[in-house]
């Protein structure tokens, strides 16, 4: 089914593309250490949200040359109480590739020193220009989009087995099992989850680091969230059930574990890819959701969510549209996600394989 | 033919991208200049207002220039709006505001130098600090015609400020001893205070507004609960009987709250006519920032405050723009760094900071260390924008108290070194810090999640002390948990908070020095032990707050709280950051404009004038 379902992606022209950002995107986060000029912490102080640093391949006398940038110096200017930052054109760096830079742990035990494009080490390679704090936006992006691109698959690992599990038995029971489970279900679903969370936040002991904290809360979410979908699950094998590939199973005298797990589980697959698919960028989302609500991931850390936080006063998305680029990432993962999640129900599904 | 069309897309596409690629560096040379943002400011101010008699009645003169009558101003105020328009029973600080125009206070603050003037009433005069006498203006009148008379004022201190209605902070802060003060009347227009010692601050809390009599006191014999209903927000605009210069005429809840003119104001123009000019003063309630400047953009309201990064389009379009940006210098708001020297312990028999902790936090030079180590210049280039001073004392650097021989200091972290190595700490490994007893120095710093400016901060100063080799969990958590562990657990270490100072009174920030007042953030105490549990600084700090209450001379005042400040400047129990620039872009339209460092741009509302031309 596997085979299909890829041969299907690849058929359409938009699954495809999307399925190639996401592997791009997966690749980069992956390797971020290395890709990114800088740490996630690195600051200059000196450049707070300095604009991009520009790449020249043309100098000044009209000839092609090596890629090179200049610094950026900061100056105020009192009167018009805004800073102002300027090209110090006495000094060009070149792009070194492969060159050396900031030492770190690659996978977090192999050191090593090599980036994928540096500059001397006076220079300063903002690709994406600076935050508040002066930390590169780039390889913030790189390290934050670490923790918002999976953690949905933290909670899908969590949601999908449990509802999985809850709904097949339930359903293959049936009469007062099924009556008492549902109605569990449904309580679990009535847990307003919002003020859980608000709750959550204040009792949470506070020696936790951020990233502790919102994998907890995400886990929390995902014990609310699975009872939704385990009522999906319910009505498909209550209808599964009846088929005679699972009475002849009975027949033989199977276990009634191993008829949900093995007979009637199985044939909900198609349904549960596609939930899984298009729940993950709902997860991509609410983590940038807690993070604005101080419950996910917080300073110094990175996220993608906590880094689009900084660009939400309307300044910033007027003079410093840099601070946006988290906000596209999500956007462009999120839609990725759909975008294939769609497909393969279209695959998944025969009645609309004449599409 | 399909695929011909695929290649030259690519080649088309390859050919922008390279061109992207390709970037012109081109020379340029333009001068730059570096300066740093005024944080003092001095605008020019009208003589002060006189009073004068005409027709036996004492009226109070306004020296600005004759402007013209008629226009409105439109002011925006951010939250859910007022929750009552009685001045006795409002709790919030829009509440507040918006009755203080319509019930005027005895006296005033002057604009120009904090000194007290007179506002409603004529005059004051003490011998011995403890007995005033109040002179009120004759003839001057409430908005329905009645006179206002000492009775008004008797009662209002008598029946509403001293018997315990509404909000009790007045009677609170005139509580000398346990005793109350004793409010008399002489005749019609004298009023005699006296209180059982002398006490500075209490000239300002005498110069509370006054209630009309007539209408309130039916209500006063209802008790607290009705008293707390009247003048509620519901109330019929018709109802209201005011002192000041404008008037309720129709409140829209979340909406807007309009205020039409008095024609009954006692204060007079050089024409002697009466003022104030302005027909309406509106006031839109708006959701949040981004909304109110959305305001003033589509030229609904006519001033609005700005702040760190927000100034900086406004100034560049001032030119061509209607608008006039005014700098008010360095506001009373202050950011600081809390650290906690609490050495008690909980009821379960733990301390709520650990001995260790105890150790390093009780340390003057850990403390110094830290503050030698923070990068102000930084913070304030970077967070406020340059808009923004830093601040080495508890006083803001508005206040007429201020001590100005701290001068603060650079940040240098070889002095932040030596301090640490005199009290025994050790680098070892890699730069890491350890105490004398070979404990790592690592702790917790927090501060409010969800404020962009203050986790700025926290990051700053945990890359700052980490530059010492110290260990720092920056945590920004809920606010109300972090509230709850100021108040209730106490299981911090540092916090990042700010508060707002009053640049009049130092006396205000006694629940924060004072070892048992209710704010005393760096060494909170439930209950009073048996013993003296206090440190020797806060023992003197203590000593200061209770002596120069007692001293109504300014200058020995200024002297006992300029030792408080360099108290505090030495020890560090509080770790002062920066104090924002207030800026306030307001239309040209208006006239009569005299921007002040201690009360703001639109006090003088009588005076304010629209000039159309």
């Amino acid at each position: 089914m596997i085979k299909d379902i890829f041969n299907g992606i690849l058929k359409d022209k938009f699954a495809t593309v999307a399925l190639i950002v996401l592997c791009f995107i997966y690749f980069c986060l992956l390797f971020a250490d290395f890709i990114a000029p800088y740490s996630m912490n690195y600051t200059d102080r000196e450049l707070s949200y300095v604009p991009p640093s520009p790449i020249f391949t043309i100098d000044e006398n009209g000839k092609l040359s090596k890629p090179y940038t200049y610094n950026y110096v900061r100056t105020y200017d009192a009167d018009l109480m805004q800073t102002i930052f300027k090209l110090d054109k006495s000094k060009k760096y070149y792009l070194k590739f492969f060159g050396r830079g900031e030492e770190y742990f690659y996978f977090g035990f192999i050191p090593m020193n090599r980036h994928l494009v540096t500059v001397d080490k006076d220079g300063r390679l903002y690709l994406l220009g600076g935050d508040i704090n002066g930390r590169d936006v780039f390889s913030r992006l790189l390290f934050g989009g670490r923790i918002s691109m999976t953690i949905g698959f933290l909670a899908l690992f969590i949601l999908f087995p449990i509802g999985l599990l809850y709904g097949g038995i339930s359903g293959y029971f049936g009469g007062k099992v099924d009556m008492l489970m549902m109605r569990f279900a449904e309580a679990v679903m009535s847990i307003p989850s919002f003020y859980l969370l608000i709750i959550l936040a204040a009792i949470l002991p506070s020696n936790m680091t951020s990233t502790q904290r919102l994998i907890l809360i995400v886990v929390i979410l995902a014990l609310i969230g699975w009872a939704g979908f385990a009522r999906v699950v319910r009505g498909m094998v209550l209808s599964i059930k009846n088929q005679d590939f699972v009475k002849s199973a009975k027949m033989a005298g199977a276990s009634d574990l191993r008829i949900i797990v093995k007979e009637v589980l199985p044939q909900t697959t198609s349904y549960v890819i596609v939930a899984m698919t298009l729940s993950v960028p709902g997860y991509i989302l609410s983590e940038s959701g807690l993070s604005f609500l101080g419950l996910g991931i917080q300073q110094p850390d990175a996220s993608w969510g906590n880094m689009l936080k900084e660009a939400q006063e309307y300044i910033n998305i007027l003079y410093r549209p840099w601070l946006l680029t988290p906000g596209f990432l999500i956007f462009v993962a999120v839609l990725s996600f759909n975008l294939i999640g769609d497909t393969i129900r279209d695959i998944l599904d025969p009645k609309s394989k004449t599409r | 033919m399909k695929r011909f069309l695929y290649v030259i897309l690519i080649i088309i596409f390859l050919t922008f991208f390279l061109k992207a690629c390709l970037r012109r560096d081109i020379a340029d040379d333009k001068s730059i200049k570096n300066n740093i943002a005024k944080t003092e400011v001095n605008y020019n101010f009208p003589p002060e207002s006189k009073n004068v008699v005409i027709d036996n009645i004492e009226y109070l003169q306004s020296q600005a220039p004759v402007g013209k009558f008629g226009g409105e101003l439109i002011e925006s105020t951010i939250g859910e709006g007022p929750k009552t328009f009685n001045p006795f029973s409002s709790k919030d600080a829009t509440s507040s505001s918006l009755a203080g125009l319509m019930y005027d206070s005895l006296f005033t603050t002057s604009a120009k130098d904090g000194k007290i003037i007179p506002k409603l009433a004529k005059s004051y005069e003490t011998k011995d600090g403890k007995t005033y006498i109040v002179h009120l203006r004759k003839g001057i009148q409430w908005s329905d015609g009645k006179p206002i008379t000492a009775d008004d004022v008797i009662f209002t201190w008598n029946d509403i400020i001293l018997a315990g209605l509404g909000n009790t902070s007045t009677r609170d802060a005139v509580t000398i001893d346990g005793k109350l003060p004793k409010v008399y009347k002489i005749d019609d227009f004298t009023v005699k205070f006296i209180i059982p010692k002398p006490f500075s601050p209490f000239v300002r809390i005498m110069a509370s507004q006054i209630a009309p009599k007539h209408v309130f006191e039916p209500i006063t014999k209802q008790g607290a609960k009705a008293f707390d209903l009247f003048y509620s927000t519901n109330t019929n605009p018709k109802d209201f009987v005011v002192s000041g210069p404008f008037k309720l005429k129709e409140y829209k809840a979340a909406q807007r709250v309009v205020f039409e003119k008095n024609p009954n104001y006692y204060i007079i123009n050089t024409d002697n006519k009466k003022l104030p000019y302005l027909d309406k003063l509106v006031y839109l309630i708006v959701g949040d920032l981004n909304n109110e400047i959305l305001k003033f953009e589509g030229h609904e309201t006519d001033v609005l405050s700005l702040r760190g990064s927000t100034v900086a389009p406004y100034k560049m379009k001032e030119a061509e723009s209607d608008y006039k940006i005014y700098n008010l210098g360095a506001d009373n708001g202050t950011m600081f760094i809390a650290i906690n020297l609490n050495k008690q312990q909980g009821s379960n028999g733990e301390f709520y900071v650990n001995p260790e902790k105890q150790m390093w936090f009780g340390d003057k030079n850990f403390r110094t260390a830290v503050d030698y180590a923070i990068d102000r210049k930084n913070m304030v280039q970077n967070i406020a924008n340059g808009l923004a001073k830093p601040l080495f004392t508890a006083e803001s650097l508005n206040s007429i108290f201020l001590n100005k021989n701290i001068k603060g200091h650079e940040r240098n972290l070889q002095i932040a070194k030596d301090y640490l190595e005199k009290s025994g700490f050790k680098y070892e490994k890699n730069k890491k810090l350890y105490d004398k007893n070979g404990e790592r120095v690592e702790f917790d710093l927090y501060t409010n999640a969800g404020n962009t400016e203050r986790e700025a901060i926290g990051v700053m100063v945990k890359q700052d002390l980490e530059d010492l080799g110290m260990h720092v969990n920056f945590k920004p958590i809920e606010f109300n948990t972090l509230v709850n562990k100021m108040t209730t657990t106490f299981d911090w270490d540092m916090i990042i908070m700010g508060l707002t100072g009053s640049p009049l009174e130092p006396h205000d920030g006694k629940n924060v020095w004072h070892s048992y007042g209710s704010l005393h953030l760096f060494n909170q105490r439930t209950k009073k032990p048996n013993f003296d549990d206090r440190l020797k600084f806060e023992k003197r700090l203590d000593e200061i707050f209770d002596l120069a209450a007692l001293q109504t001379d300014f200058a020995n005042r200024k002297k006992l709280y300029d030792e408080y400040q360099q108290i505090i400047y030495e020890e560090k129990p509080i770790i002062y950051l920066y104090s924002p620039i207030r800026i306030v872009a307001l239309r040209k339209k208006f006239k009569n404009i005299y921007p002040s460092q201690l009360m703001g741009i639109t006090y003088n509302i009588e005076e304010i004038y629209e000039d159309k031309n």
